[in-house]
């Protein structure tokens, strides 16, 4: 467990190498709920408005499922550089077991993206309300596996890529799949309505129903808005899942393909 | 990268969006938002030309371009063109894309909207090299540029139309109509038929008035810094 400690240190210090690019990304995140969602509220459909309660409340908590995402794919693109430039042969020397290493990663990203969701779930705390002691862990709790999840995902991503521009490609069509087919921007029911219509492809409609981004901000909505949004611990499950197959996955990956190049 | 983002924003984004938007003043929000989202990739393409200051500078570039037979005005004036232009050709196939969503245009009304963008396109350049050399940190610059993005890009008419953002907040209303990327995605728009203007030569105006101002202005501040290192 000590080799993790110091690999959580490791990337923790290399975050906030980047403080100041932290800041201007969370300037933006603002700017997106306090010009964007504010100006969409007065444009949105009145049925729609009916329902979700005005898109500033709607949004605020897929923001902060946004900046999680965002901050916790950051450690696979460090991944991929250290990658790139063999930084990893350095990582293997180090006195610790390849689980170690490869739990640490996928912990680290994790964390980081928890540490820089905070500000933006708070932030959706003071303009919605608090949720109770129960609700409030509960949402830290499935934020943690979706952070995990996420990292693990960039990780892996990371690891079977071996140019910087291959990474990227890959991250872009990931990053703009999942967030889009979501309900982090837009309810799920305008996503099934056009897919009804044969508007939007069905693959697509189920992607954003079983997405994890989709189930982390309707569960937050659930505590802080209430109808229509429901909660179900089946969503919790689904995210279980997802994060279990990406942190054993990323870990697996880790082990095996650092190893071989 | 930017590819992916733009077709993922045309096909995900502004498809599902425009099923949430239902105002009189923009009966098809698609179509607007794919005009707006063409401005918003010309404007960060633009930008990028900036950064690129940064790494000649780092990799010591800069004293080889300062020992070229071109005066300083020449060489920022070059710069400036020359990282608009690149910008225009970089977004050209996405535009051409935003063209066949939205379908026919007034071909002369498309003319004014295409210089309009030209002249946007330049001036934006222009303002990335003339803050740049200013600043002369790329992490400032990084920072800066990324809160710039966030805050001109939204307090414009690149997403919705002028009216609302001014019902949402005087403020954002009085930022959005003196907006450079507020002039460009309206005259854009107005050349591909989507909205109708009272008088398109006031954003016209404001278009050339910015990209006077950066390129010109622009010159004169690049012309005083350009000497004596300092780059972090």
């Amino acid at each position: 467990m000590k080799g993790v400690v110091y690999l959580l240190e490791h990337d923790f210090r290399n975050f906030f190498r980047y403080k100041w690019w932290l800041v201007g990304l969370i300037s933006m995140n603002l700017a997106d709920l306090f010009i964007m969602a504010i100006v969409y509220n007065r444009m949105l459909d009145p049925k729609l408005e009916n329902q979700i309660q005005g898109y500033f409340k709607f949004f605020a908590p897929g923001l902060a499922v946004t900046g999680l995402f965002a901050s916790a794919f950051m450690i696979g693109r460090e991944i991929n550089m250290e990658r790139r430039r063999e930084v990893h042969h350095y990582m293997l020397s180090l006195p610790m077991t390849r689980l170690e290493l490869a739990i640490g990663r996928v912990l680290s990203g994790g964390l980081r993206g928890m540490l820089y969701m905070s500000p933006l779930l708070l932030t959706c705390f003071i303009s919605l309300g608090f949720p109770n002691v129960w609700q409030f862990f509960l949402i830290l709790a499935v934020l943690f596996l979706l952070a995990v999840g996420i990292s693990g995902l960039s990780i892996a991503i990371a690891v079977s890529t071996s140019s910087l521009e291959k990474f990227i490609t890959a991250r872009g069509l990931v990053y703009y799949t999942l967030f889009f087919c979501s309900s982090v921007f837009y309810p799920l029911s305008l996503i099934q309505q056009l897919g009804r219509d044969g508007k939007f492809p069905m693959v697509l409609v189920t992607l954003a129903e079983v997405n994890p981004l989709s189930t982390a901000s309707d569960m937050i909505r659930s505590f802080l808005i209430g109808p229509p949004f429901e909660f179900s611990f089946m969503s919790l499950v689904s995210v279980l899942i997802f994060s279990a197959i990406f942190t054993l996955g990323a870990a697996f990956a880790y082990m095996k393909i650092i190893e071989r190049t | 990268m930017r590819l992916i983002w733009f077709a993922s924003q045309i096909a995900l984004f502004g498809l599902i969006a425009s099923r949430m938007i239902n105002v009189q003043e923009v009966p098809d929000y698609f179509r607007y938002y794919v005009a707006g989202l063409s401005v918003m990739t010309l404007y960060s393409a633009a930008i990028f030309i900036g950064f690129d200051i940064y790494e000649e500078a780092e990799h010591g570039v800069f004293e080889y371009l300062l020992s070229l037979p071109v005066s300083r005005r020449q060489l920022v004036l070059g710069r400036s063109i020359g990282g608009g232009l690149r910008a225009f050709i970089y977004v050209g196939p996405m535009i051409g894309i935003s063209l066949y969503v939205i379908g026919a245009v007034n071909p002369l009304g498309f003319l004014v909207a295409l210089f309009a963008l030209f002249l946007f396109s330049f001036g934006v350049s222009g303002m990335s090299i003339t803050i740049a050399v200013i600043i002369k940190s790329s992490d400032r610059f990084d920072i800066l540029m990324g809160v710039l993005d966030a805050l001109i890009v939204r307090l414009s008419t690149a997403m919705y139309p002028l009216a609302f953002v001014q019902a949402a907040n005087p403020v954002y209303g009085g930022v959005a109509s003196l907006n450079p990327v507020t002039f460009a995605a309206d005259l854009f728009r107005w050349g591909t038929d989507i909205i109708t203007l009272d008088n398109p030569l006031l954003p016209l105006l404001g278009v050339i008035i910015f990209f006077s101002v950066f390129t010109f202005v622009g010159i004169v501040i690049y012309d005083k810094r350009i000497e004596g290192g300092g780059w972090q």
